[in-house]
């Protein structure tokens, strides 16, 4: 069990999204950083898509109940135990009593702004249509289909499990695979639907713009600030499916990326779609900060999926590995 | 002692393009070097300790860090305090990384091996002058 200790009404169990019940009207949800979700996962030798809380108020605390194997991902909040100092990107493993702090989000070199607390066997919460991840939209999932609050309290899955074998980490990806734009994170979009219909100034513009990431921005959609986009003529349509990285441009010009608490379906222009395996350099990103969109081709998203997925795999390999020789001594 | 034919085993690694070998025996190790012209030299295997030091050898293969990749300050700057089982530096696998845990409370010395120096199993990494744990 870890008991909450801060008032923090964003803090959300996750898991890797509930996909499969867009038809029946219901979001994805999941982690907003999937990558450093699994990653968690992977240290500890849970399946990758466990449950894992997702931080994103900070500073935050816990308490842990029983002895229990953890692990940190995502932003570097110079987390503690007690007092001793955790490492980013880390498993570690907490005695009962222990009380696990997370600070402000820092970071020079790379800056996320959500954390991900894996705990050993994964998050116990019941699975609601094939996820145990927060729907707050429709108020089921996670814990209690709600955000986190102060005295509540989770069970891990195997507390006991894998304690000798935690205390190791693994290259946060934002520098394992960068991805940058004159000296802008970049985040690589397929062109959609309504591309074609905005004037070669704007489509010039989505491309080359710095995109600054406005305060109007959180788990259901990032609203954008730059210039504003203008289409040929009105364009006009009927509500139709929309999933998580579709970038909608309202009537105002300033676009929105749909992020992992999107509502299924929207009527709002499609001028690109953040290709999956970029949405969590999205879902780092901080409220402020800026970035490019890059155009990138079908075949560009499916190997930048496949690189993810190779990341994952070799972390998983060798995590096992290591935790096996851990293991035998 | 070790009984190898050193000048042998020299001559062979001299015809490789290995440029470090290291032999380690119960008693006794040694270490080749080749430098960029081929020519080998035979040196103690570990670097040499101070009066009271303690070399804090690598435990496996890996490139060698002082810092973590997301920070700017080493881990165990020289003349810091450490306690047992902090860690003194990294060693990266892959993308895996792993402690290089501080076998005894002490003061860091030095660094023996660069940050981001490829090092091998038991490649001295970091001085360490132990220091009795503090009540």
């Amino acid at each position: 069990m870890i008991e909450i200790l801060s008032d923090s009404a964003l803090t959300t169990v996750q898991d890797l999204g509930r996909t499969g019940a867009l038809n029946w009207g219901v979001g994805i949800s999941g982690a907003m950083d999937p990558l450093a979700l699994a990653a968690g996962n992977l240290l500890l030798g849970n399946d990758a898509g466990d449950a894992a809380v997702e931080v994103q108020v900070f500073p935050f605390q816990v308490r842990f109940d029983d002895d229990c194997a953890f692990a940190l991902t995502g932003a570097d909040c110079a987390a503690t135990l007690d007092d001793q100092k955790l490492l980013p990107w880390w498993s570690g493993k907490a005695a009962a009593g222990q009380i696990l702090r997370l600070g402000l989000p820092t970071g020079s070199t790379w800056r996320g702004s959500r954390a991900y607390l894996c705990l050993a066997g994964g998050v116990d919460v019941p699975v609601v249509l094939g996820s145990r991840s927060t729907q707050m939209r429709g108020a089921f999932g996670g814990h209690e289909g709600r955000a986190l609050r102060k005295g509540d309290r989770l069970r891990a899955g195997a507390p006991g499990a894998g304690l000798g074998m935690t205390g190791f980490g693994v290259v946060p990806p934002a520098l394992a695979m960068p991805s940058d734009r004159d000296s802008l994170p970049a985040i690589r979009v397929l062109p959609a639907a309504e591309h074609a219909r905005y004037t070669p100034a704007s489509r010039t513009e989505f491309w080359t713009a710095a995109w600054k990431i406005t305060p109007q921005s959180d788990r259901y959609g990032y609203r954008l600030a730059g210039p504003t986009l203008e289409p040929m003529a009105p364009i006009e349509l009927r509500s139709h499916g929309i999933v998580p990285g579709v970038i909608q441009v309202p009537p105002g010009g300033q676009p929105i990326v749909q992020m992992r608490d999107a509502q299924p379906s929207g009527g709002y222009p499609k001028i690109g779609t953040v290709i999956e395996a970029d949405l969590w350099r999205l879902g780092q990103a901080p409220i402020g900060s800026r970035f490019r969109f890059v155009e990138c081709t079908w075949n560009e998203a499916l190997a930048a999926r496949e690189q993810t997925d190779q990341w994952l795999a070799e972390l998983q390999r060798l995590a096992r590995l290591h935790r096996l020789r851990q293991g035998a001594h | 002692m070790l009984h190898i034919d050193v000048d042998q085993i020299a001559a062979w690694l001299a015809a490789t393009d290995i440029s470090e070998l290291e032999l380690r025996g119960p008693t006794s190790s040694v270490r080749l070097r080749k430098d960029s012209a081929g020519v080998v030299t035979i040196g103690d295997a570990r670097p040499p300790a101070g009066p009271a030091g303690m070399t804090v050898t690598a435990p496996t293969v890996g490139i060698f860090l002082h810092r973590h990749p997301l920070h700017d300050t080493p881990l165990a700057p020289t003349g810091a305090r450490v306690i047992a089982g902090q860690p003194l530096g990294l060693l990266q696998i892959g993308i895996l990384l792993l402690p290089v845990p501080a076998p005894a409370p002490g003061i860091v010395a030095g660094m023996w091996a660069p940050h981001g120096a490829i090092v091998g199993f038991g490649t001295g990494l970091v001085e360490l002058h132990p220091v009795a744990e503090q009540a």
